[in-house]
């Protein structure tokens, strides 16, 4: 305790004191700091409400079900009820049908309706009405005497202003109904689900307006004690092929891993920014330690031990750490707010549907963000602390060294560098582990550090290379910030180390989501042609679930002298708990007009092939997840039909929602069954007419004849929109780069004041021995300019090797898909105008620090 | 006030120096008057805080005073601009500093010759002049040297070539053999005696070492920051 004690007391005197005499040191690194530790956080915050939020749905919704009865891609018999409660095995069993509707306006946002027996499903899920009186308790048995009655969750009701007694309209599909509402459930249990929009209603009622009298779409079951995985087959080999009996958290576990991939890849960017921050703290304690040499020399000389020093500098780093963590607390407060709405969206877009209605403060994500932050400054400040247990008692007596050191060689350093680029590309070859692209997270850290370690060698050459040039045309301050820069070693690397990272990360993520962009837009172009697409209502959010009534086919076959349509039927189905659509399609006419963005196989052989129904081509999602690739078979359950069909080809597709396989409509109902459509697209075969108008036109008379009972929306509206939902999507990454950027940015403005006002000696010798104020100017905007150019060039490099990584090994091995290279030189060049503004209006404060006392002052010696 | 008969190189009246140190003020030098004639070796002596250096950078143009009158080779200093200071620094006048304060990063050539570079100089022409000067102060064989690899004496020798790099009239040198040792402190005094003897120029050093005193031609003591008649007391 004593001892404690004393430590506390030494580091106050030592270390807090000489942080407070130069507080916008101080405060500077503490808000690189605070930057960064609000970005990790905030994301981790932020994609952990919505993985809770859709891991709570799940559950709610699932219930304490221990097994399901599906059937995919279709529907369950409603008749197996019955008979699988006539089992000894099963003890109770509860039929379930699920759906989106909403009500009427076209800003109304869907809601999940689920039709199940209140009887029946007692046992599985919890929930109840908010009533107050015995009597009102049991007005839930409404559900069971009276049609078109419902229950509505309690978020649903306050967002509409609706109440027990009030009468909803809701649209679906296929109809638009009455109800009336016999209670408000409470917020327990299934109100949880979907934020808490969600209506209850009876199966009976669910049955007769979504017209699905006789069947289900899962039948839950609870077994008894005694069930075996025998018993669990036998009940198997009761179902027909096509019905299956799953574990119902196989939809929970597939959502939730894709959203833990999402997750893990926004952590490592705002790593990336706490990473950048590393520098700063890095930089700082360096400096006081390298400064201060002569005072931990007599230190040393009087008593302490190389550990006490050491362990000093060490606090400092963690005191950065903690200090920049509490600083965090409100910039994320402010940050997660943002980031909560755009990732849920982001998710619900591209993996499972999520409906976040509040931030629970994880205490684990909050112990992580704490310990990364911490742990990171600690690492920061671990070499500074060494080199400060380094110094020997003796150098209390060197007085006439004046503070001159030797140039250190940066042989060990290019060495160590080398070390870690030679392993960068070796690593990024390796597959997964524990489904995570951790080796190829390894590789791009060790790229970083490889470059920053090769910047003192960098900056030596540069100075060595540039300086007699620069005297010529540029005169003695450009030369004289040369030749500073070239032997200032470590000290100017470190920031320049911190700008390369910040430069690679900006330049590696233009080139992904530029070539990302350029790959999906030519995707759309050729594979979601088209110049109408029609679904039934709410089609889309419903999985296309719902076809296309006949009648609605049939007239649609009366335009067929102006237009062609390419109908479709999509199936939403899952392998080995990988989720993937199968769509069947007018391969014949989509070829006419449109074309898939081929990868792998003879495009044209496949083509044929695929008219004729001989095979399907699968995405390079669905190939990476499952492993199948040309000449493999495909094989599912579609409805009653088991499908088994040869991989022709491997094609680019950005569908979200797992990878895609796409077979020829006509062979399927030739070889299979006939099947409804879920959806068509149109192409007008004049093309030289006004396609717009046509449209346009096309749509008022569809609405003139059906209604709103269908969803249409134009090829260029549905492409306009992908593109939109792709830059919404990255709008978050490219926040959290610019945040990295500033961060280095500020790395910058620190280090040159810091060697600024160390040099303020030397420069105010400049001064006496007959510099003016402009040229002492320039040198240091030309020091600034060296530091950025060097970390620009280097970081530009850097970032071209990382993009081949984020393309090729994390993208790939994240979420299955790679795109074609591209590179946006207009953007990365913006990035070069941009840090050279923010290093030289870093380098104008530090300039007027220097004469900011008189050099008279300064230069006395006494 | 200490007056000579010929036309003075350095002329003060009512010279003063006030600093502003938070809320208080520390008089530097006050009420100062003195003429140096051209060609003195003038010793300024007194203890800490007597005002010598305060004295010095006035002298030197790197600070202004605060009241008073000062010329220094024909430039009033109260009344000069930041651009014709730095002319006047260039050209007029050479500074030695006790701890050298050479920079570490440029040879022992090099930072001879970076005034003459300041002052925008033909390269050749400046190095020529700088190699003229370190042989004459015994450095030819050290002109690739940085500053770490030298002696105090060799360093301080460096800064005189620096010093002298652009001719000017006037040498000052702040405790020049403060960092050194006996014999090297001499070799510098001798130097700068040297200077003044041979190549006539004024020469002024503020110490309080007594090594000098035997080659001053004109000693001035100052005590709180004023000229004192009574013997230098050290």
């Amino acid at each position: 305790m004593r001892h404690l004690g004393f430590y506390l007391k030494f580091f106050t005197w030592f270390s807090l004191r000489n942080l407070r005499t130069h507080p916008v040191r101080a405060l500077t690194v503490l808000l690189g700091i605070a930057l960064g530790a609000a970005v990790f956080t905030s994301v981790r915050l932020s994609i952990h409400a919505a993985l809770d939020s859709f891991t709570r749905s799940m559950d709610v919704i699932a219930g304490s079900a221990d097994r399901v009865v599906v059937q995919p891609g279709g529907r369950v018999p409603e008749e197996w009820v019955p008979r699988l409660l006539r089992l000894p095995v099963v003890r109770e069993a509860s039929p379930i049908l699920t759906t989106y509707a909403r009500f009427p306006g076209e800003k109304a946002a869907p809601f999940l309706l689920i039709g199940f027996d209140p009887i029946l499903d007692q046992s599985f899920r919890k929930w109840r009405t908010a009533e107050r009186s015995w009597e009102d308790a049991n007005r839930w048995l409404e559900l069971l005497k009276r049609p078109n009655t419902v229950i509505v969750g309690k978020s649903l009701a306050e967002k509409y202003a609706v109440h027990r007694g009030d009468r909803l309209t809701i649209e679906h599909t296929r109809r638009t109904a009455k109800f009336d509402i016999v209670g408000i459930l409470s917020s327990t249990g299934l109100a949880r689900a979907e934020g808490g929009m969600i209506v209850l209603t009876d199966i009976a009622t669910f049955q007769e307006f979504t017209e699905l009298h006789g069947w289900v779409d899962r039948i839950d079951l609870k077994l008894a004690p005694n069930a075996t995985n025998r018993t669990l087959e036998e009940i198997q080999k009761i179902l027909p092929e096509n019905i299956l009996l799953r574990l119902p958290s196989a939809a929970k576990e597939s959502g939730q891993s894709m959203i833990r991939a999402y997750q893990l890849n926004l952590t490592i960017l705002g790593f990336a920014s706490l990473f950048v921050g590393m520098f700063l703290v890095y930089s700082l304690v360096a400096l006081n330690a390298a400064s201060r040499r002569h005072e931990l020399a007599v230190l040393r000389a009087t008593g302490a031990s190389p550990y006490l020093l050491f362990f000093v500098f060490l606090a400092e780093g963690a005191l950065f750490g903690v200090a920049g963590w509490f600083a965090a607390i409100p910039i994320s407060t402010l940050l997660v707010k943002y980031m909560l709405q755009g990732v849920s969206q982001t998710i619900s877009i591209l993996f499972v549907r999520v409906q976040v209605d509040t931030l629970s403060l994880s205490p684990w994500e909050v112990i992580l963000s704490f310990g990364v932050t911490v742990f990171t400054a600690c690492v920061s400040a671990l070499q500074p602390a060494w080199e400060a247990m380094q110094v020997t008692p003796g150098e209390a007596l060197e007085i006439s060294r004046h503070g001159m050191q030797y140039k250190k060689s940066h042989y060990k350093l290019v060495l160590a560098g080398m070390g870690c680029l030679f392993l960068v590309i070796p690593l990024s070859l390796l597959p997964k582990i524990l489904n995570m692209p951790l080796p190829g997270y390894v590789a791009i850290l060790l790229l970083f550090g490889g470059f920053s370690l090769f910047a003192p060698w960098g900056l030596n050459q540069m100075g060595k290379a540039l300086s007699p040039t620069l005297r010529r045309f540029a005169g003695i301050p450009a030369y004289l910030a040369g030749r500073y820069v070239r032997d200032s070693g470590t000290r100017t690397a470190v920031s320049v180390g911190a700008l390369i990272t910040a430069v690679a990360l900006f330049a590696s993520l233009v080139i992904m989501i530029f070539s990302f962009r350029s790959t999906v837009e030519l995707w759309t172009d050729q594979t979601v042609s088209g110049d109408l697409f029609i679904t039934t209502k709410m089609g889309e959010i419903n999985q296309f679930r719902y076809p296309i009534p006949r009648s609605v086919v049939q007239w649609l076959q009366e335009f067929k002298d102006r237009v062609d349509i390419v109908p479709s039927r999509r199936y939403f189905l899952g392998q080995n708990n990988f989720p993937f659509e199968f769509e069947l399609l007018d391969i014949e006419t989509f070829l006419r007009y449109g074309d898939f963005v081929w990868l792998k196989g003879d495009s044209d052989e496949v083509r044929a092939s695929l008219k004729h129904g001989e095979g399907v081509v699968i995405s390079e999602v669905f190939s990476s997840r499952t492993g199948l690739t040309i000449g493999d078979r495909f094989r599912a359950w579609i409805e009653s039909s088991p499908v088994e069909l040869p991989v022709l080809g491997i094609i680019r597709d950005y569908r979200t929602q797992g990878g895609v396989v796409f077979y020829s409509m006509s062979g399927f109902n030739i070889r299979y069954h006939d099947i409804q459509w879920s959806g068509c697209r149109i192409f007008f075969k004049d093309r030289t007419q006004d396609i717009e108008a046509a449209v346009a036109s096309l749509q008022n008379e569809i609405v003139r004849r059906w209604g709103d009972t269908l969803d249409m929306i134009s090829g260029d509206g549905l492409r306009n929109v992908i593109l939109k939902v792709f830059d919404e999507t990255f709008a978050i990454t490219t926040v959290l780069l610019l945040i990295a950027l500033i961060i280095a940015a500020l790395g910058i403005a620190t280090t040159l004041t810091i060697l600024i006002l160390e040099r303020s000696k030397q420069l105010n010798t400049l001064y006496a021995v007959g510099a003016s104020f402009g040229q002492i100017r320039s040198m240091i905007l030309w020091e600034a300019a060296f530091m950025v150019v060097a970390g620009e060039l280097a970081g530009i490099v850097c970032g071209f090797i990382l993009s081949y990584i984020l393309v090729y090994v994390i993208n790939r091995q994240s979420f299955g898909w790679t795109f074609l290279y591209e590179v946006d030189w207009g953007a990365l060049a913006m990035s070069f105008p941009l840090i050279i503004l923010t290093a030289l209006a870093a380098a104008y404060p530090a300039i007027k620090m220097v004469f900011r006392e008189s050099p008279a002052m300064l230069l006395r010696e006494n | 006030m200490i007056k000579k008969k010929t036309s003075p190189v350095i002329e003060a009246r009512n010279l003063t120096r006030i600093y502003t140190l938070g809320n208080s003020e520390v008089v530097g030098i006050n009420n100062i008057g003195i003429d140096i004639a051209p060609g003195e070796l003038v010793v300024l002596k007194g203890n800490s805080g007597s005002g010598k250096s305060t004295l010095l950078s006035l002298i030197a143009g790197l600070d202004r005073p605060t009241r008073g009158y000062l010329t220094v080779a024909g430039h009033d200093l109260t009344k000069a601009t930041t651009s014709d200071l730095t002319h006047f620094r260039r050209e007029v006048v050479g500074m030695v500093f006790q701890s050298f304060n050479l920079m570490p990063t440029l040879n022992v050539l090099e930072n001879t010759s970076l005034p003459g570079l300041l002052a925008g100089k033909s390269g050749d022409n400046v190095k020529s002049k700088a190699t003229e000067l370190l042989e004459w102060l015994g450095l030819s064989a050290r002109w690739n040297h940085l500053p770490a690899q030298l002696s105090g004496g060799e360093m301080q020798r460096t800064a005189i070539a620096r010093a002298l790099i652009n001719d000017p009239d006037i040498i000052l040198a702040d405790e020049p053999t403060g960092n050194l040792d006996s014999r090297n402190g001499q070799v510098v005094v001798e130097l700068l005696a040297e200077l003044n003897r041979k190549w006539n120029r004024t020469v002024v050093i503020a110490t309080h070492s007594d090594l000098a005193d035997s080659l001053a031609t004109m000693t001035i003591c100052l005590r709180d920051g004023m000229i004192t008649d009574q013997a230098c007391d050290i």
